[in-house]
């Protein structure tokens, strides 16, 4: 950890919103990104990335310096995707959205497989697809999707894996390590 | 790159999306606001806070001897004086949350944005701004109240992956919520005699009376379990909710999770939703009791899987989305038809629905909420208390 983040970060934790502002902003889009296809609602992500934010902020003394900033906030983040999706309602969006669709594109071939593949998605437990998020779309190493997920790099590697296999048992996928 | 990488990277880009310059606009004027802190709430509040934290600080150390992080509130049994509500809460902007609960037809609670709690006895035409136990709600906070006067107010704590386990905390208030006291504490590794496990998160806190109510507890790998109380909510009981025919509960996701209890007579009855391991689609259920929680039976499988049940009265539920998709059940789910009725909403998702009684109903999405005083043909907006409509 550089010098000037360490400072940024003892700064941001005293309630300086500037340094904190300047601490978020890298952290900012893959932050987003993460809600975006987690949830697939721009307001719900904005939800879940401002109340990951503030939560960042009220918890920055528990920190540990060396940490990983980055991953540190992801996991925030995810969890609040994760509290976004307990909502009992949350579900019906994505099967009522997923209808409307299917029947707008059912003549195109390639849309439609790729709704097939984003209605496998949609199924997928939230541990699963946020797996695949960050290892996929986010193109994090496996060892920081294991901070984010919480687990040791071969857990991580593995839920990859099932996920991979849930998603679709025929897809030829190598997950390095 | 092989062309299934190649599609699946495509697919988690399409859901995906970047940072609106609005968004960070507001963000930043959002922190610019101000980290919460202490200093900006009243004296009261701050008394209460620091009651709480002695406590809290009790626990965390005890915690922290055995090992583990706390999951969970403070431990104060002691009953509180709540912060007194401005009357004029924060902008809390729709579109937001809101939680019901309508222990009858007149009577009925509003938990909005997870942050301000109102009262109305008229049906929601009028709304005061009551108390919470708590300053800033936690994780997933709930109510239940059973009249104008008594209710609980829960919390969870942070919940480890998976929902492997998660705390909670329980409040009880007999006067509206001008004071609370706490009545239950689950905290990891378990500390307290409430009978709640750390294991799984816990939700859909439901009281039917003063004496008896219920919490749900889920995780993603196991079946859920439906702890009662018959003591106010001081100690608890937990029953596994079985596996309805043709359903397979399996690790990974594969799971139900329990909704509200409501009670018909000596009749319970919760609806419980999830994803099916065995053929790995969603289903919802209703689970029925009769011996006040001790054994569940599913009863019956709803029509739509992704709607929320309403249960109206014992064998009268309905599911309502859209007017041309709503169905209903006169005969306890053995039998679902087409439910006209004039309910509509913007938003493509279902409703949270409570009802009062036979015939006075309440739905709620994104913080709007609508009332039906004929058993749900037909819907009337009202207002959400404590919060404006953008622009």
């Amino acid at each position: 950890m550089g010098e000037d983040h360490a400072d940024r970060i003892e700064r941001a934790t005293a309630g300086d919103g500037r340094a904190f502002d300047e601490m978020l902003a890298p952290v900012l889009d893959p932050a987003f990104r993460l809600a975006m296809t987690m949830l697939k609602d721009r307001t719900a992500a904005e939800d879940a990335v401002q109340d990951g934010a503030l939560k960042a902020w009220r918890k920055l003394g528990r920190f540990r310096p060396g940490a990983e900033w980055r991953s540190w906030f992801l996991a925030i983040v995810a969890n609040e995707c994760r509290t976004a999706r307990r909502g009992r309602w949350w579900g019906v969006m994505r099967f009522a959205e997923l209808g409307r669709l299917g029947v707008a594109v059912a003549s195109d071939r390639g849309w439609a497989e790729r709704l097939d593949l984003d209605a496998a998605l949609d199924q997928l437990p939230q541990q699963h697809l946020l797996a695949l998020t960050l290892y996929y779309h986010l193109d994090l190493p496996i060892e920081e999707v294991a901070r984010v997920l919480g687990c040791s790099a071969g857990a991580a590697r593995q839920r990859v894996h099932r996920a991979l296999a849930a998603l679709r048992p025929a897809m030829a996928m190598e997950v390095d390590g | 790159m092989t062309p299934d990488e190649r599609e699946l990277r495509r697919a988690l880009a399409a859901r995906s999306g970047d940072v609106s310059p609005e968004f960070r606009a507001h963000l930043t004027g959002a922190l610019q606001g101000g980290r919460p802190s202490a200093t900006a709430m009243p004296a009261i509040a701050v008394a209460v806070v620091i009651v709480l934290s002695v406590a809290s600080i009790g626990i965390l150390l005890m915690a922290r001897g055995a090992g583990r992080v706390l999951q969970g509130g403070p431990a104060s049994g002691a009953r509180l004086t709540s912060p007194t509500p401005t009357g004029k809460g924060p902008a809390i902007y729709l579109p937001s949350t809101a939680q019901l609960s309508a222990p009858s037809g007149n009577v009925v609670w509003a938990f909005i944005a997870d942050s301000l709690l109102f009262r109305s006895t008229d049906g929601g035409n009028n709304w005061d701004q009551r108390s919470l136990p708590v300053s800033q709600p936690a994780v997933w906070p709930e109510i239940s109240f059973v009249d104008a006067q008594q209710g609980w107010y829960s919390e969870s704590g942070s919940p480890e992956t998976q929902c492997n386990a998660d705390g909670a905390a329980i409040w009880h208030t007999t006067d509206g919520g001008a004071a609370w006291q706490q009545v239950a504490l689950v905290t990891s590794p378990p500390t307290g005699s409430s009978g709640i496990s750390d294991s799984q998160c816990k939700e859909g806190l439901s009281f039917i009376d003063p004496n008896h109510g219920f919490l749900d507890a889920w995780d993603d790998n196991h079946r859920p379990i439906i702890y009662r109380t018959s003591d106010g909510g001081r100690t608890w009981k937990g029953s596994t909710l079985p596996d309805p025919p043709g359903f397979v509960t399996q690790d990974g996701g594969f799971s139900l999770r329990a909704g509200l209890v409501r009670a018909f007579g000596t009749t319970l009855l919760v609806s419980a939703s999830g994803m099916n391991g065995g053929t790995q689609q969603p289903e919802m259920y209703v689970f029925k009791s009769t011996d006040g929680g001790a054994t569940w039976y599913s009863v019956a499988k709803a029509p739509n899987a992704a709607n929320n049940i309403a249960l109206g009265t014992a064998s009268r539920w309905l599911q309502l989305i859209e007017p041309d998709q709503s169905s209903e059940t006169t005969d306890s789910g053995k039998t679902w038809h087409s439910y006209l009725t004039d309910y509509a909403q913007a938003a493509p998702i279902a409703p949270d629905i409570v009802f009062g009684d036979q015939l006075i109903g309440y739905a709620t999405v994104r913080g709007s909420i609508q009332r039906t005083t004929d058993g749900g043909l037909h819907w009337a907006l009202i207002e959400t208390p404590g919060v404006f409509w953008p622009g």
